[in-house]
């Protein structure tokens, strides 16, 4: 069995004024290629704490994190960030976009540190735009989308150095019911193309997915349960 | 990073943030524009100044009295020829003349156009001399603005001097000096000799001051030791200390370059500090981003530091071109008449270009150094901190 994300004993603590604060105890976690997971749990339940170490945005206390067979957590800041611009696609509850940049340019972001011809950097703006269903809106400031069409060019963004992980944190948080729903259908394309997926939810819908996935139940930083969907 | 992608992100992060860029750009531009400005004058002033002491004679010798300058006897031009070193004396007349208007005078230096040196040194002046036009004595050379004053005063071709006796002296203006020569020249007016002494009423055996040749630069020192102990009353002015006073003469402006200096300094720390909350609160967001899609460090310093490497550049060089055309072009309106505080005629102040590149180098090291390091540095410290504190 191929796995793509490896936890193992995940320790998160914060020390704040002596006092020691565990925002993530004993996580053991595999995901394998190809697979969907959704960290379920309320705020504070460390969904997110844990979704940032998998993304190396955070560092872990102690314990392992393997992504793609890199021990992400020992890597220098260079080659972590550029492991992260290839490997790992982001999208964030607030979406954060850059609201003065056009659709097309936020979505260029990512591809600009990784030494691409100007041709390629635009052919896979122009494909993960399709993919996300935002390209009619492509010269369009962020600022001025609404929340249903920041969200899909978060996820152009995310998709723009084609990832194998694709990792989601409170993903339709923001937006209304239809607007979530064509959020799972982009979801289910994702699937498709064979993405490892992650996603850090308290959002009913992600109870009946198109496709088979997989939940994990959090808790006080700890993972409670763990069961399958589809 | 590819370059074309790069150059292209630089330019958005330059052109399509316009509204981040435009007042610091806007006040950069006015900071080197004041700096540029009073380099320009001050070079100007002081190649002005340079040029006029090419011309000044190696030693001035004057008398005198009691504290006060009085006329000094030609028999001692005798004594201080036979000092050797010393390879000629020429006699001067140089004092102040005022007008019936309070407060405007005309400097006049007056000598002997038949000695070939005087004559040479006004050659350098204003050009070819008509040595006969002079020989009759009514004839001067006025500086600038003493022509624009007399013509104001409805003396367009003459003006009438009122001697020590009464007698009006009628001098006809022959030549005026260029407008070039202002910043030191505008209010003289140069005479014979002898059209002088009846101005001043100065006998024939006197004259206000001496002037020396001592071609031996090494030896000037020393003789003027030797002239200063032949009388107890004689004083010696040298090329040095006519500096010194041309210096004198344009640094009792420094008071305003120091609260004109003071102000540009204020607002370019005004400017720092905005640059650097801005990167704090604003720029925090997008560093943030970029460093979870991916973006080193280096990737986002190296993009912030072209950045404002280019906002930096791009304002230096429009500031020192606005300076050169409002202070070379336009003449330095406003500004110029900090420098013509202690001008008693009106006068316009022409200024040579100069271009002091080492003194420009150092502007802009001094500009764009903190300004380079008042962005790189919150962009550093935000970089290091975890990319998603940076977006919260």
């Amino acid at each position: 069995m191929s796995y793509i994300i490896e936890i193992e004993d995940l320790q998160k603590h914060y020390d704040n004024s002596g006092e020691r604060f565990h925002a993530l105890r004993d996580i053991d976690m595999k995901v394998r290629r190809g697979e969907c997971v959704i960290l379920k749990g309320i705020s504070g339940s460390g969904k997110t704490t844990l979704l940032g170490i998998m993304a190396g945005l955070d560092h872990p206390s102690s314990g392992k994190v393997v992504v793609d067979g890199e021990a992400i957590a020992k890597l220098p800041d260079r080659h972590l960030s550029r492991f992260r611009g290839k490997h790992i696609g982001m999208i964030f509850q607030h979406y954060n976009l850059i609201e003065n940049f056009s659709v097309r340019e936020n979505v260029m972001v990512p591809l600009v540190p990784m030494n691409l011809d100007f041709e390629e950097v635009e052919r896979r703006v122009r494909e993960s735009m399709e993919v996300a269903n935002i390209s009619h809106k492509a010269s369009m400031s962020a600022g001025r989308l609404s929340g249903g069409e920041k969200q899909r060019t978060a996820i152009a963004r995310a998709l723009a150095s084609d990832p194998e992980i694709i990792l989601c944190d409170e993903p339709t948080a923001n937006l209304d019911r239809a607007n979530s729903e064509r959020f799972v259908e982009i979801l289910s394309k994702l699937h498709d193309m064979g993405k490892s997926i992650v996603i850090a939810t308290h959002d009913p819908i992600f109870d009946h997915l198109p496709f088979e996935a997989r939940v994990v139940h959090m808790e006080d930083g700890r993972v409670v349960e763990e069961g399958r969907e589809s | 990073m590819g370059n074309r992608t790069f150059a292209y992100f630089l330019a958005l992060s330059l052109f399509g943030e316009k509204g981040r860029h435009i007042s610091t750009v806007l006040l950069s531009i006015l900071i080197v524009f004041l700096l540029s400005s009073v380099l320009f004058i001050s070079s100007s002033l002081h190649s002005v100044i340079e040029n006029a002491l090419r011309e000044e004679p190696d030693l001035v010798v004057q008398r005198v009295e009691a504290g006060r300058l009085v006329n000094l006897p030609l028999k001692w031009e005798e004594e201080i020829l036979s000092i050797r070193g010393v390879s000629k004396v020429t006699p001067r007349i140089w004092g102040r003349y005022f007008t019936g208007v309070k407060g405007k005078s005309f400097l006049v230096i007056a000598v002997d156009f038949l000695d070939e040196n005087s004559h040479k040194t006004l050659e350098k002046l204003i050009g070819e001399t008509e040595l006969k036009t002079f020989l009759d004595g009514r004839h001067m050379i006025v500086g600038y603005a003493v022509m624009e004053w007399m013509k104001s005063h409805f003396y367009k071709e003459y003006y009438n001097f009122i001697g020590r006796d009464g007698e009006i002296k009628k001098m006809k203006i022959s030549k005026v000096l260029p407008k070039e020569d202002n910043a030191l020249f505008a209010d003289t007016i140069i005479m014979g000799i002898e059209s002088a002494r009846e101005i001043f009423g100065i006998s024939e055996d006197e004259a206000t001051d001496l002037i020396l040749d001592i071609p031996n630069d090494a030896e000037r020192d020393f003789i003027a030791d030797k002239i200063s102990s032949l009388h107890y009353d004689i004083r010696t002015i040298s090329k040095k200390e006519s500096r010194a006073a041309y210096d004198r003469m344009f640094n009792f402006k420094g008071g305003f370059f120091l609260s004109l200096f003071c102000v540009v300094l204020l607002a370019f720390v005004l400017i720092l500090y905005q640059r650097y909350s801005q990167v704090y609160s604003r720029e925090k967001r997008q560093i943030g981003i970029f460093r979870a899609l991916g973006w080193s460090m280096g990737d986002v310093l190296k993009l912030k530091f072209l950045e404002t490497l280019s906002v930096v550049t791009g304002s230096y060089i429009i500031g020192v071109s606005i300076a050169y055309i409002y202070v070379y072009i336009l003449g330095a309106p406003l500004l110029k008449n900090i420098f013509m505080g202690n001008g008693n005629l009106d006068m316009e102040l022409i200024l040579p270009p100069v271009l002091d590149f080492s003194a420009l180098s150092s502007i802009f090291l001094l500009y764009a150094l903190p300004f380079i390091a008042a962005v790189l540095i919150p962009v550093w410290r935000i970089s290091v901190s975890d990319p998603k504190e940076a977006m919260l």
